[in-house]
């Protein structure tokens, strides 16, 4: 029988099963929708952001666009959904059901005040509900109102302002959900610890544009003959959602637990969100793309991980890249290689040989009657695109030289 | 075409990690995947294929082996274009998704990477159970069934008559199709799930198996295949160059190809049968260096039970296909060595009983193809007087044991049965299956025992 390995994690307090979460969207839309992700396996859920009833703020449509990248498809997602469809009462009746049937996952509510009193009834109403912990939406990046969605998250002042308003209002932990379309998020993120808040979640989307239509000349999504700059989300995003985990992480002064997204679809994708220092993580557009079923494979991939590698619980993963995280100052520069061919298993397309001539160190000459590239390796860059380009896995890959080893200088053609 | 004339290794190459991802990433990850209920044993693709997809690549791989023992002969071997990959609906945007080859992918794979499903980090040993089974023959359903018994914490011994297990996958597929290297890295799980296997150690004589439950075996499970050719009738001295498929195959296998290929390199010959084993007979005949292979076929093409793909193979290698002729008999010279197999041309008139229409003998047509060597590949069935082995055991006329796949329980009590031996000629992965459905009744079995106290009757059957 397959072993069983424990996956569960203690967040802001709570335990869960596995530290895979919904994020707050419409894979996160009612408690019919969550009940289905439970079953399949998901630890918790961030509710899909609430707004008071005050003002009703209806939907655009189309919703969202598509990035196919080449024959992938949605390599990312463009959106310019608003808050919840639903009214907040069938929202904190759903929450309520939710606690009920399962109360070993974490409900994490998410919601969005337009003023003071708005923050303070929302965090109000969602705790009686029963939710675990509330996510506070300091991010959305379509909120065109000053003093909402991102822009908050933009002004300091307002974060730490509304979380302490929250704070006052309840006593579950508090988690503020950072926007990327900053320069520095360890700033927001202090005034929010500043504010009271208990945790971290990050990244909501990228202010983006997916595609421009070439005949309309309208840019995507096309909501009849306007486009908008709006949330980006998917693999495309997740290097820069590492970025900003790993830099809260490593600030000292922040110290708080940190619940990361941005671009997870697989197991292997969410283990590197937990190394780079997030305790539990997040996930919609690999929801939007493949469904609840993704979970299965999470599971069963980061099992087999510990399981082999003889790690007992996720909790001692957590951040265990950052030691070997650096600023690009601290490389040793004296330790030098090149790319090493085995050309037993090339196919002879010689895409190597084009982009080291036109973006490298002009360091492969071609034979064109064996189609093989030749490498004069003292001109290797080590830049290893060749091996970025290469179709065969492994065939190029890198190899230290000896200390000492010098590469030759680029020939110069002025006088 | 030419042909490699190396038999000792498979030909065709499997997926490595970058192709079989490009492969994976072609499939639609369909709801309710057709591909999930093609498999006669309950393979899962649609899962398998979608673990791939997300990188979970050694579920991936227990999706396979925890349900076929053999998932990498099955990848190998299986006729997927009309199993698994029949109904995938990829072939509706470009084709089917090479779902056998992915799923040989992931057991190479394994073995590559050292990742154990039975074994290592990720196992658990199951529980010792009490149950203590004898298993005849280890072939597919041998294995599969020992395999599933020990998963449950069973003891199973095997008892093999040939020198080495495998059965027909050791004994008979040729190695360019499935090499011996291949099966010891797939045979590996057995030992790892601790199935103690007994070679050269037959269950053949009377009442040997009766033997087997009254020395203490709990339940007993025949698989012993068919390891009897049919032969041409009215043959009555058999000339010399002349051979059955099976004792062809066995040959090649046990490493005297040397010795095949005096009769066949540099000369003519005829395979004599229109089914899987005789295009293996005749791509083996061509890589011996034969000059011209004949098939000889008494149907129309259409009407081989060979695989599509392997007489495409075949035809394209240069196998002469002389088709509308049926074999008669057998032309030998002064020095008792065969000089041509005579035929007799045929015509198809009305359908039979499988449904084809049977070929009628032309009156006066007969010729003879010059050949020096002969393969006949028209059939198996059990040994003579193999039933003698199982005496309280009912077989069919013809000697098939009689169960039914639903269950493989025999007319005799504590005794199963599974594979060619039940089925005739079939395939790998339904005695595979049989394996599994009989570990299920023999289990169930078990468990009544137990609770059978002596003297009372069991009356709890499941439905
Ligand atoms: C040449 C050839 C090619 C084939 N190619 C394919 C293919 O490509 N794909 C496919 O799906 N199927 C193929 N088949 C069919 C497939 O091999 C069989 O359906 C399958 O092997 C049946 O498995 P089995 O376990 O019932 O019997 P077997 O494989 O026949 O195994 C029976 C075992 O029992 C042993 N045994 C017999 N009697 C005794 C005894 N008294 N005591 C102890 N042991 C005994 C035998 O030595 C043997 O090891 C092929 C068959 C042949 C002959
Ligand atoms: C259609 C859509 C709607 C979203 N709605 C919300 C929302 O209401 N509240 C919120 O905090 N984040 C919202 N997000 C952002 C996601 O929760 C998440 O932060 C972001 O998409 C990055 O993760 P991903 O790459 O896994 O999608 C939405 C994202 C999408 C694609
Ligand atoms: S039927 Fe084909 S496309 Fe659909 S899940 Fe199975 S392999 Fe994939």
């Amino acid at each position: 029988m397959t072993k069983k390995t424990d996956l569960s994690v203690t967040f802001c307090g709570k335990k869960m099963p596995n530290p895979f979460m919904l994020s707050s969207s419409p894979v996160s839309n009612s408690a019919e929708m969550i009940e289905r992700a439970f079953e399949a396996g998901w630890g918790g859920v961030a509710y899909k952001s609430m707004v008071t009833d005050n003002i009703s703020i209806p939907h655009p449509s189309p919703r969202m666009h598509a990035y196919h990248y080449g024959e992938k498809r949605l390599a990312g997602l463009q959106n310019v959904e608003q808050t919840s469809d639903r009214g907040l009462k069938p929202n904190l009746l759903d929450i309520a059901y939710l606690k009920k049937r399962w109360p070993g996952r974490v409900i994490m509510a998410s919601i969005m005040g337009f003023s003071n009193s708005e923050w303070a009834d929302l965090a109000k109403a969602c705790s009686d509900a029963g939710a675990d912990m509330l996510e506070l939406n300091f991010s959305c990046p379509h909120m065109t109102v000053e003093g909402s969605g991102c822009k908050v998250g933009q002004a300091h002042d307002l974060v730490e302002k509304f979380t302490a308003t929250v704070r006052k209002v309840t006593g579950i932990p508090l988690v503020a959900k950072m926007t990327p379309n900053i320069a520095d998020m360890n700033e927001p993120a202090l005034a929010a610890k500043r504010g009271g808040a208990d945790a971290i979640s990050a990244i909501n989307t990228v202010k983006g544009i997916s595609e421009i239509g070439l005949d309309d000349l309208i840019p995507r999504p096309d909501v009849f003959g306007k486009g908008a700059i709006s949330g980006y989300s998917g693999p495309a995003v997740k290097p820069i959602a590492l970025r900003f985990m790993a830099e809260m992480a490593q600030n000292p002064e922040l110290g708080l637990p940190l619940s990361g997204m941005g671009g997870i679809e697989t197991w292997v994708d969410a283990l590197e969100f937990i190394l780079a220092g997030a305790t539990t993580v997040q996930v919609t557009t690999g929801v939007i793309h493949y469904g609840y079923r993704i979970v299965e494979d999470m599971i069963e991939g980061l099992s087999d991980y510990m399981a082999l590698r003889g790690v007992e619980a996720v909790g001692d993963l957590v951040g265990k890249a950052l030691p070997r995280l650096h600023e690009t100052g601290a490389f040793d520069v004296k330790r030098q290689g090149v790319a090493a061919y085995d050309l037993d298993r090339c196919v002879g397309c010689g895409q190597c040989y084009i982009v080291c001539r036109d973006a490298g160190g002009q360091a492969l000459d071609w034979d064109a009657k064996k189609r093989r590239p030749r490498q004069t390796q003292d001109k290797c860059l080590s830049c290893m695109i060749c091996s970025f380009v290469c179709p065969v896995t492994g065939l190029i890959s890198f190899k230290e030289m000896p200390r000492g080893w010098k590469r030759r200088e680029t020939v110069t053609l002025g006088r | 075409m030419t042909v490699s004339n190396d038999l000792g290794g498979m030909e065709e190459g499997g997926f490595d990690l970058d192709t079989a991802t490009a492969e994976a990433g072609r499939c639609l990850l369909c709801e309710d995947p057709p591909c999930s209920k093609g498999c006669p044993a309950k393979t899962d693709p649609g899962a398998f294929i979608r673990k791939l997809r997300f990188r979970n690549i050694t579920g991936a791989i227990r999706t396979v082996k925890e349900n076929n023992i053999l998932g990498g002969a099955c990848g190998v071997l299986c006729p997927t274009a009309r199993l698994c990959e029949k109904d995938c609906n990829a072939k509706w945007v470009d084709r089917p998704i090479r779902i056998g080859k992915v799923q040989r992918f992931l057991m190479e794979h394994a073995w590559a990477t050292g990742f154990k499903v039975f074994g290592g980090k990720v196992f658990e040993k199951p529980a010792r159970r009490p149950g203590k089974v004898a298993v005849v023959g280890a072939g597919p359903a041998g294995l599969s069934c020992a395999a599933e018994l020990a998963k449950h914490g069973h003891r199973v011994t095997v008892f093999e008559a040939r020198p080495e297990p495998g059965g027909v996958l050791r004994y008979g597929v040729p190695a360019f199709r499935f090499e011996t290297a291949f099966l010891k890295k797939e045979l590996e799980d057995l030992k790892d799930l601790g199935v103690e296997l007994k070679c050269s150690s037959p269950v053949a004589e009377k009442g040997a198996a009766e033997r087997l439950l009254a020395d203490g075996y709990d339940a007993v499970f025949l698989a012993t295949g068919l390891w009897n050719p049919e032969r041409l009738p009215g043959t009555r001295k058999e000339p010399g160059g002349l051979f059955t498929s099976m004792d062809f195959l066995a040959a090649l296998r046990q490493g005297r190809r040397k010795e095949l290929a005096k009769s066949f390199k540099g000369k003519a010959c005829a395979v004599l049968g229109g089914g899987s084993v005789a295009i293996d007979c005749a791509r083996v005949a061509l890589r011996l260096g034969s000059r011209d292979v004949y098939l000889l076929y008494r149907r129309s093409c259409s009407q081989m039970p060979a695989e599509e793909d392997e007489k495409n193979q075949a035809l394209r290698e240069g196998v002469h296909f002389i088709l509308l002729s049926q074999p008669v008999g057998y032309v030998a010279d002064a020095r008792g060595r065969l000089a041509g197999v005579r035929l007799v041309r045929t015509r198809l008139g009305a359908e039979d009983s499988s449904g084809r229409r049977k070929p009628v003998e032309l009156k006066g047509s007969e010729w003879t193809l010059e050949v020096s060597a002969a393969v006949e590949a028209i059939g198996y069935k059990p040994v003579d007087g193999s039933q003698d082995w199982y005496p309280s055991v009912a077989v069919r006329q013809g000697g098939l044991i009689r169960a039914d796949e639903d269950d493989c329980r025999t007319s005799a009590k504590g005794i199963f049965a599974g594979g060619d031996i039940i089925r005739g000629p079939d395939l790998v992965v339904r005695a595979v299956q049989d394996g599994k459905t009989a570990a299920g009744s023999i289990l169930q079995y078990l468990g009544e025992k137990a609770t059978t106290r002596p003297g009372e009757r069991c009356l709890a059957r499941k439905p």
